[in-house]
């Protein structure tokens, strides 16, 4: 489903990926892992056209899109979910759902969609009508996902489902998480932490210094020590 | 007593068209981040195509709305295209600036190409409808400012409506207050600007059709409505579309209290001076958002 080769991307003289290889294949579901600051989030921004790539290749279902315009992309079913949620603050709710099904297609099937939305997120449901800005950190969260779950995805993309969450919290998303994993979407997740992914049956990359340094199932890692070590702390 | 009313009664009829002709001002600076200064010569033209239609067609006050929203449209998409596209997302360019600087030197070839095409010369444009009514004892409208008024606020609820239940309508907004997030759902940035800027100049038009008959129709008939445009959209808090709709109310009542009170003349003075009073005291304006929140 999406193939990336030897990305490179930069901010300005800044390097941040330098050289990542990457496949997801129909159906399946791969973490990166990766301490902040070394190229995660740059690598979904890369993948869904908003930040220009200066080498390299990404295929996305069949076809070449590095240096497509963010919308092109997504249009071809490449929904992205942003870190840091990007919620159209001055809306209700439920016109950012309903914003989250835009593509014709979806658009005309987004009462059925927002239906199914409220029925997994009653939550939102809840507070349809209130403005997104009045939303706690973990109903941003759940909207920010409820938005992704608008349209039909050929792969999903989650930046960082946990960041800035109580504990608490992080649990709840994670079980959401876990129903949409259990749809068989092609998901590909980013974590600065493998104790949220551990129990996933989902192949893991780490990223550091924006090179993939190991790669391999949930399992392995758990039994590699050192990988351990670094990112349990154990 | 009745003086007074009067001029409230006048006020608020400047006021629905001080709001259709800044709304797209407001528009525009929520979407693109710029100010547009090409708002007044789409009153301009509006005024023009008014003056057409009415004097050489023969249409009434509506179908001439029509026919200056599409005029309108049409000029907001080629000015968007062609004098701010170019300076979008280049590096090291305040675009702001720029597209400030771009589209002024866009209003000034307009105005000159007005002068050329229609002459110096104004052009008066007939009411559409004669005669007045009555309120009360001494207080009256002419029809003509009511039928304005009524197209204004007809506008005004259509673009409300627009805004709030249409897929493209919600678009303009969501590109305003997220840009990444619009695209990452599929929202084309580009399509949404040359949107923007189509309604906005359509409905600076459509103000032109309704002021055509209260100002003579010349080239530079746009400067005063860019000027008011440039108070209200300040003054309402740049970016916000509620509040300039308020601000346009507000200024019109003001005006039309302060030139029964104090004279014709004071009326510009006395609207810069609560203008700067307001920057002070508030230098968002009447509604205005912090800089994620637009529209």
């Amino acid at each position: 489903m999406l193939e990336v080769r030897n990305l490179n991307a930069a901010y300005g003289q800044t390097r941040v990926l330098e050289g990542v290889d990457l496949t997801v294949a129909a159906g399946e579901f791969v973490v990166v892992i990766g301490p902040n600051g070394h190229g995660k989030t740059t690598l979904l921004r890369t993948i869904s056209g908003l930040v220009p790539t200066t080498a390299g290749e990404i295929t996305f279902d069949g076809e070449r899109i590095d240096g497509e315009r963010p919308e092109r992309i997504a249009m071809r079913g490449l929904v992205h979910i942003p870190q840091g949620d990007l919620p159209f603050v001055d809306m209700t709710v439920e016109e950012n759902l309903v914003l989250g099904a835009f593509p014709a297609d979806a658009w005309r099937i987004r009462a059925e969609r927002l239906e199914r939305v409220y029925g997994i997120f009653p939550l939102l449901a809840d507070r349809r009508s209130n403005r997104a800005r009045t939303l706690s950190g973990g109903e941003r969260r759940m909207l920010a996902l409820g938005r992704g779950l608008m349209r039909e995805a050929k792969l999903l993309m989650i930046d960082e489902p946990s960041l800035g969450l109580a504990p608490v919290i992080v649990n709840e998303v994670y079980q959401h998480i876990e129903q949409i994993v259990a749809t068989g979407i092609t998901l590909l997740l980013v974590e600065e932490n493998f104790s949220h992914v551990q129990t996933f049956d989902a192949r893991v990359l780490l990223l550091e210094s924006g090179r993939v340094v190991r790669e391999g199932l949930v399992g392995d890692l758990l039994a590699d020590e050192i990988v351990m070590a670094t990112y349990l702390g154990t | 007593m009745s003086a007074f009313l009067q001029a409230v009664v006048s006020g608020l009829v400047t006021g629905s068209i001080y709001a259709v002709m800044t709304v797209g001002m407001t528009l525009i600076y929520g979407t693109l981040r710029t100010l547009n200064m090409t708002q007044g010569s789409m009153v301009m033209i509006g005024g023009y195509v008014a003056w057409m239609v009415f004097d050489g067609l023969g249409w009434g006050p509506i179908l001439g709305g029509v026919a200056a929203a599409v005029v309108g449209f049409a000029f907001g998409v080629a000015i968007q295209q062609a004098a701010i596209r170019p300076l979008i997302g280049r590096r090291g360019v305040d675009f702001e600036m720029t597209a400030f600087i771009s589209t002024f030197a866009v209003a000034i070839v307009l105005s000159n190409v007005a002068l050329r095409i229609y002459g110096a010369r104004s052009k008066a444009v007939p009411p559409v409808i004669h005669g007045r009514l009555h309120l009360l004892e001494g207080i009256s409208v002419s029809w003509h400012s009511l039928v304005m008024a009524g197209i204004a606020v007809g506008t005004l609820l259509a673009l409300g409506g627009f805004l709030s239940k249409t897929r493209y309508g919600l678009a303009i907004s969501a590109v305003a207050q997220q840009l990444d997030a619009a695209r990452l759902m599929g929202i084309p940035a580009q399509r949404v600007y040359n949107l923007t800027m189509g309604v906005s100049s359509a409905l600076a038009a459509i103000a032109g059709v309704l002021l055509a008959s209260v100002f003579f129709v010349s080239p530079n008939a746009g400067d005063l409505p860019l000027l008011k445009a440039l108070i209200v959209a300040i003054f309402g808090g740049l970016g916000s579309v509620r509040g300039t709709i308020l601000a346009a109310y507000i200024i019109g009542l003001a005006e039309a209290l302060v030139s029964l009170y104090f004279g014709v003349k004071w009326s510009l003075p006395l609207l810069f001076l609560s203008i700067m009073i307001v920057m002070l005291v508030r230098p968002t304006g009447l509604l205005g958002k912090p800089e994620e929140a637009r529209l």
